[in-house]
């Protein structure tokens, strides 16, 4: 037990992997709930794939210090076009965002494909490189944190109002389009700060998961942010230790990024047998 | 200059685009983008599995596409659709990279998998691409006018005794095997490029089914062939120059089609002719 759970977390790149995802566990596990009530869940999606020509931009004019710059103006540029396209009405909003994902992904393949490191670069953007995360990212990742989840905080009323009741929300004078671009902006903040360390692919499942699990468990939104940080934590921890033991005992290089979905997946999963076990159990109550 | 190779490819890029286009049309009125997008994704961990075991990579990603599929319409019961297709598009992409991390020259292959290696068909794969070509024209000349109607009332075609559910599975189907053709050769995001965005452009120009198919049709076809021209002229990654291409048409058509059909209508007859906005169904689970 010792020898799985924590003799992996001895070596500091891992303890600093793990911290890493513990922060992004927080920031994931709220954002995530608001991503669930607004079904942002292709916008998420579309974001992790149209920050990708930033960071190829930003790499390409200005080093690694360019990457971070490079992704949030390719994210800003995103939650405007995405914006103007969808008020326009002249597409329907998943048609505006598969295009907008296809066309800027493409953008960056295109640019990078000129590199003869082509295929490392699009890796690691897309994986990230988790086990060689430094303080420094350390401490970007908090400070997003800090602003995401601040702001979230003290909003957090009008956008569950603007959410559940849109009506109400624009009579009571908030800006809609004001609330939409100020939780777009925190959904591309989070994809930005972890698009490095744990590369796009997890950053999907981050966003949409954690509060789907909650949602299955509980109606509850403090329940739902609550079990979502916790499922995200649990999974990012497990993750690492598992993909540890498996290249270290075994041999056999288990992705690290993947492997922490794939532990939060397994707990979606759980959760979805357990929702429907009780539901089913109180079925049987109900009808006796 | 044009050797075998190339040949292939060209003919590869107009049978799918073929396809794509005339697809497309269903995908965006049926609001599907998203649930492509899972599909490209959804088929990985099966085309991973088919090339380590040694059979056909469009059998392994036909296998895991269904079973993506009805996850998706399973957990459609539990959440919005929304969600419940990207926990389908996150668990299928961490299965695949964690199943490829496993193996030997990870970068190289995903790298392959996502922006595709159109230049490495072969005759069987082109064999593929025009037998499901085939079945999609045969499908939509069909049954075209039943796809139309139960995309745009759905309380009416039951009335008037249609399957549905039926039908809408077999659009589901019927995206799913275009994708699993695709995605060897195109890759993931260009496969979704060539569903979405030429479909998307024919929108903006006619609200008429049969036009707007046969201009999607000319834009994939036409961008799929040309972006690979312009990528073997500028020596860039050939599915990010697609992807570019059919999005510039696009983003042209988004600026050019609503002031030239609004001119044209000028120059009607009073009351012959009105431009419509987002002539769409509303949200159409693939669950139903």
């Amino acid at each position: 037990m010792h020898a799985v759970l924590i003799e992996p977390f001895t070596v500091p790149f891992m303890r600093r992997a793990l911290a890493e995802l513990l922060l992004l566990a927080l920031l994931g596990g709220v954002v995530s709930v608001f991503v669930l009530v607004r079904r942002l869940g292709f916008v998420a999606d579309t974001t992790t794939h149209t920050v990708f020509p930033g960071v190829v931009i930003g790499h390409l004019s200005a080093g690694a210090a360019g990457v971070l710059p490079g992704a949030l103006v390719a994210a800003a540029v995103t939650a405007v076009l995405l914006t103007l396209l969808t008020r326009s009405g002249l597409v329907t909003d998943d048609t505006a965002l598969a295009v907008l994902l296809a066309g800027m992904f493409g953008l960056g393949v295109v640019l990078v494909s000129r590199r003869p490191s082509f295929t490392s670069d699009l890796t690691a953007f897309l994986f990230g490189r988790l086990l060689a995360v430094t303080t420094a990212q350390l401490w970007q990742t908090a400070a997003v944190a800090a602003v995401v989840l601040g702001v979230l905080g003290l909003l957090r009323k009008e956008l569950w109002l603007r959410a559940f009741d849109p009506v109400t929300s624009a009579a009571m004078g908030y800006r809609a389009w004001l609330l939409d671009l100020l939780l777009n902006v925190s959904v591309a903040l989070v994809v930005v700060a972890a698009a490095q360390s744990v590369g796009t692919i997890l950053v999907i499942a981050l966003l949409v998961v954690p509060a789907a699990a909650g949602r299955l468990l509980s109606s509850r939104p403090l329940v739902i942010t609550l079990t979502g940080v916790a499922a995200a934590a649990l999974a990012g921890y497990g993750g690492l230790a598992v993909s540890y033991r498996a290249s270290v005992t075994y041999g056999i290089p288990l992705a690290s990024g993947a492997t922490v979905v794939l532990v939060l997946i397994g707990l979606y999963v759980l959760a979805l047998l357990w929702s429907s076990l009780s539901s089913r159990l109180e079925g049987v109550r109900g009808g006796a | 200059m044009l050797d075998v190779a190339f040949h292939r490819a060209l003919i590869e890029a107009a049978l799918v685009g073929t396809a794509a286009g005339l697809l497309g049309v269903q995908v965006v009125l049926r609001r599907l983008a998203f649930f492509t997008m899972a599909m490209t994704h959804a088929t990985f961990p099966g085309v991973v599995v088919a090339a380590v075991a040694g059979v056909s990579l469009y059998i392994g990603g036909a296998a895991t596409a269904l079973i993506a599929a009805l996850a998706v319409a399973g957990l459609s019961r539990r959440h919005d659709t929304g969600t419940a297709t990207a926990v389908a598009l996150a668990a299928g992409f961490a299965a695949g990279v964690a199943l490829l991390s496993a193996q030997q020259g990870f970068a190289k292959d995903l790298t392959a998998y996502l922006v595709g290696s159109v230049l490495t068909v072969t005759r069987q794969d082109l064999a593929v691409a025009a037998g499901v070509t085939a079945v999609v024209a045969a499908v939509l000349a069909a049954g075209g006018r039943v796809l139309t109607f139960t995309a745009f009332d759905r309380d009416g075609a039951r009335a008037a005794g249609l399957p549905v559910a039926a039908v809408d599975a077999a659009v589901l189907l019927l995206v799913a095997a275009v994708v699993v053709t695709a995605v060897p050769a195109a890759g993931t995001i260009l496969t979704v490029a060539l569903v979405v965005s030429p479909a998307g452009t024919a929108r903006l120009w006619t609200d008429r089914i049969g036009p707007m198919t046969a201009v999607a049709v000319a834009v994939a076809v036409g961008g799929a062939t040309g972006g690979l021209l312009l990528s073997r002229a500028w020596d860039v990654a050939a599915g990010g120059a697609v992807s570019l291409t059919v999005a510039a048409c696009f983003g042209v058509s988004l600026l050019a089609a609503p002031p030239l059909r609004s001119w044209a209508c000028r120059l009607q007859p009073q009351g012959a002719c009105s431009v419509s906005r987002t002539a769409t169904p509303s949200a159409n689970p693939p669950s139903s």
